[in-house]
């Protein structure tokens, strides 16, 4: 029993290799399952007991990323930042995980993580949102903030992540830089909004 | 509550503005007040200009410090239909220059050299300068975290001994940071905002179409020109490698007991976007000035700065393109480090030959070649063209630059006459749109309103032609044309 669950770890693992190869040389949209399926050396069949779909792969790679990222980011606090730092941070951390990835994610994000209502809702997505957004409500509890993620403030917060991915995704700038810039202006941006203060958005006094 | 207190701040910021604005032309003083009234009022959302002004900005400052001067300019002549249009302008520009308020570096930047903009530095910007350098609000420590991992792959503290989280001084495209090496020695890390040369870019098309519809009439090409020559020089500012090799050269071309200090760059903790360099110890023009200092030791730091700035001048061509009190460390042993070379422009070949055809004009006392020679450093093809009045302006701008020399023994810079004559000739060309010239100028002028703001602050003497003569290697009084200063 033992060696067959290792056996299955290793043969998803290497499903997520083979596709992350395909959809970085050829693009998200241009790969087939079936030429994962072949790439891997497993049969279709077998193939979608792991992965349902390629969306499915995709953000599961993502979500293992942004796990990692977040991991990282705790143990790069030491409790001396501000809640703009400290959510520059985390979505940095996170992006920085995310990088190898990114040849692909425009598409990929697109689809799992829109918030517009669609015939089918991928399971990792809302797993990348709640996962994501658990962490920004332990950051803004530490800060002395109480919003759950369903109210306004995380709907807010959870738009402008979403255009900061989208940027980000986009961004032909060495290391992303560009975006960056555009990070700290949203997260300033929203802490001055929950904070109901006049400052921020500028580098600001 | 917080709503009141804010709008009060607003209003008291807004107060402490006007009065930096110039006291001349009242009127022009209260329109413009208005009009950025208008502008700042708007609501919602809140516009970048409004927080910018509220926060009582530097950039906002200088921006409107300039913007006073410009309407001033065209008002000087034009009739109720023209002030109509250029207010029209001037509202589309305070709106424009609020879009372009986010990544400071490139504004401050901006802010300067609109200041200086028709290549002039009246004496009120001689004051809000050094302001510039040691004001501005700073990148939080989680940023300069992130840009450490992209440049280096690591952490400050994983790179460094120590390093201060918040930065001591603001540079014009970054800031500055104290940090110890792991071998001991103290260093500062010059830290740039990331995506400023885009900014740049962005910042110089949007001044371009901005400025379009201002119609600076016949000199409009030789604007464009300019334009170009200030994206050149400030995209060449974000490369701190090219810096570090400058650094490198400039350091050099000095011994150890010339007494100017010129920091040690630390190739292995520098990259295009990071610069560290040895941190000297010592002050600031103003902490100097606060201090009462000798007259002994005034004379002596404007010996060592002409020393330097003609020293880099004769032997490598280069100027300190962006000279400000930043650049200056009055070290407490009595010398003086130089620091940040980032906005530095070389002159061409043919710029070069133009200095020394004007030096000897004025070492022959040849006037006629002196005309010849300001008529075409202002592109024009012979003095009808260029008409008298102009003429007869830059030509006493240019002589006030090059008089000390022409003066035999020691110069006061501190004179204040001699001061004032030069600011008002440089405010009656800029008032009289008379900026066609080299875009080399744009930097020759920035450097000699630079440097003799700050000697005459220190109201500092030396015996400017000894150097001149040691510097330049040329015997008997002369000078180097448009480009050298102090």
């Amino acid at each position: 029993m033992r060696i067959s669950e290792q056996a299955k770890q290793l043969c998803r693992a290497r499903i997520l290799e083979k596709a992350a190869e395909l959809f970085a040389a050829r693009g998200f949209d241009q790969t087939t399952t079936r030429d994962i399926a072949l790439a891997a050396g497993v049969a279709a069949g077998t193939m979608f007991n792991y992965f349902p779909s390629k969306e499915t792969m995709a953000m599961t790679m993502v979500n293992e990323a942004l796990a990692r990222g977040r991991e990282e980011f705790q143990t790069r606090l030491d409790g001396s930042e501000a809640l703009e730092e400290e959510l520059f941070l985390l979505i940095g951390t996170e992006l920085r995980r995310l990088r190898p990835l990114r040849p692909f994610l425009g598409p990929v994000l697109e689809r799992s993580l829109s918030t517009f209502p669609r015939k089918s809702v991928c399971p990792e997505g809302e797993t990348a949102r709640q996962e994501h957004m658990e962490c920004v409500r332990q950051v803004m509890r530490r800060h002395g903030f109480s919003a759950t993620p369903e109210d306004v403030a995380g709907t807010i917060y959870w738009s402008l992540y979403l255009g900061i991915l989208a940027s980000w995704t986009g961004d032909q700038s060495e290391n992303q830089e560009a975006s960056r810039g555009l990070i700290d202006y949203a997260i300033r941006t929203f802490v001055q909004m929950i904070s109901g203060t006049a400052q921020g958005g500028d580098h600001g006094h | 509550m917080a709503t009141e207190a804010r709008r009060k701040t607003g209003i008291e910021d807004r107060a402490a503005l006007l009065n930096l604005m110039p006291r001349q032309e009242e009127a022009a003083r209260r329109r413009l007040a208005e009009l950025v009234e208008s502008v700042a009022a708007k609501r919602p959302p809140t516009t970048s200009f409004s927080r910018l002004w509220i926060l009582g900005s530097l950039q906002a400052k200088v921006t409107c410090a300039y913007l006073a001067y410009w309407l001033r300019s065209r008002w000087a002549d034009a009739d109720e239909r023209e002030r109509l249009k250029s207010e029209t302008h001037l509202k589309a520009a305070l709106q424009l220059l609020g879009t372009m308020g986010y990544l400071r570096g490139a504004v401050m930047k901006l802010g300067q050299m609109l200041a200086t903009f028709p290549d002039a530095l009246p004496d009120e910007f001689a004051r809000l300068l050094p302001a510039l350098h040691f004001e501005a609000p700073a990148m939080h420590y989680a940023m300069v975290r992130e840009v450490f991992l992209d440049e280096f792959g690591k952490e400050p503290h994983e790179l460094f001994a120590s390093f201060e989280r918040e930065a001591f001084a603001a540079a014009s495209l970054g800031q500055v940071h104290r940090a110890r090496l792991l071998s001991g020695e103290q260093v500062a890390v010059k830290i740039q905002y990331p995506g400023i040369a885009r900014t740049i870019e962005a910042d110089l098309r949007n001044l371009r179409l901005l400025m379009q519809p201002m119609r600076l009439g016949e000199d409009w090409g030789n604007t464009v020109v300019k334009l170009a020559e200030v994206e050149r020089v400030l995209l060449a500012e974000t490369d701190y490698l090219a810096e570090a090799s400058f650094a490198q050269t400039v350091r050099d071309s000095f011994t150890p007991e010339e007494g100017i200090v010129i920091p040690r760059v630390y190739p292995e903790y520098s990259t295009r976007r990071v610069l560290t360099t040895e941190h000297l110890e010592g002050v600031h023009l103003e902490e100097l000035l606060d201090s009462a200092p000798s007259q002994e030791l005034r004379d002596r730091y404007t010996h060592l700065m002409t020393v330097a700035t003609t020293r880099m001048l004769y032997r490598t061509h280069w100027l300190l393109a962006d000279p400000n009190p930043g650049n200056y460390i009055f070290m407490p042993d009595g010398r003086l480090g130089l620091v940040d070379f980032g906005c530095t422009r070389e002159l061409s070949d043919e710029e070069w030959q133009l200095q020394v055809e004007v030096e000897d004009a004025l070492l022959r006392r040849d006037e006629t070649e002196m005309e010849r020679l300001i008529v075409k450093a202002s592109l024009y093809d012979s003095a009808e063209q260029m008409g008298q009045e102009r003429l007869e302006l830059i030509g006493r701008v240019i002589r006030w630059q090059l008089e000390p020399w022409l003066s035999e023994g020691i110069f006061d810079f501190g004179d204040e006459d001699f001061f004032r004559r030069g600011m008002e000739a440089m405010v009656e060309v800029m008032r009289k749109g008379f900026t066609r010239g080299m875009p080399v100028h744009i930097w020759t002028n920035r450097f000699i309103l630079g440097a003799r703001g700050v000697v005459y602050r220190l109201k500092g003497r030396c015996d400017f032609q000894e150097i001149y003569r040691r510097e330049s290697g040329r015997d008997g009084c002369g000078m180097s044309g448009a480009a050298t200063s102090k």
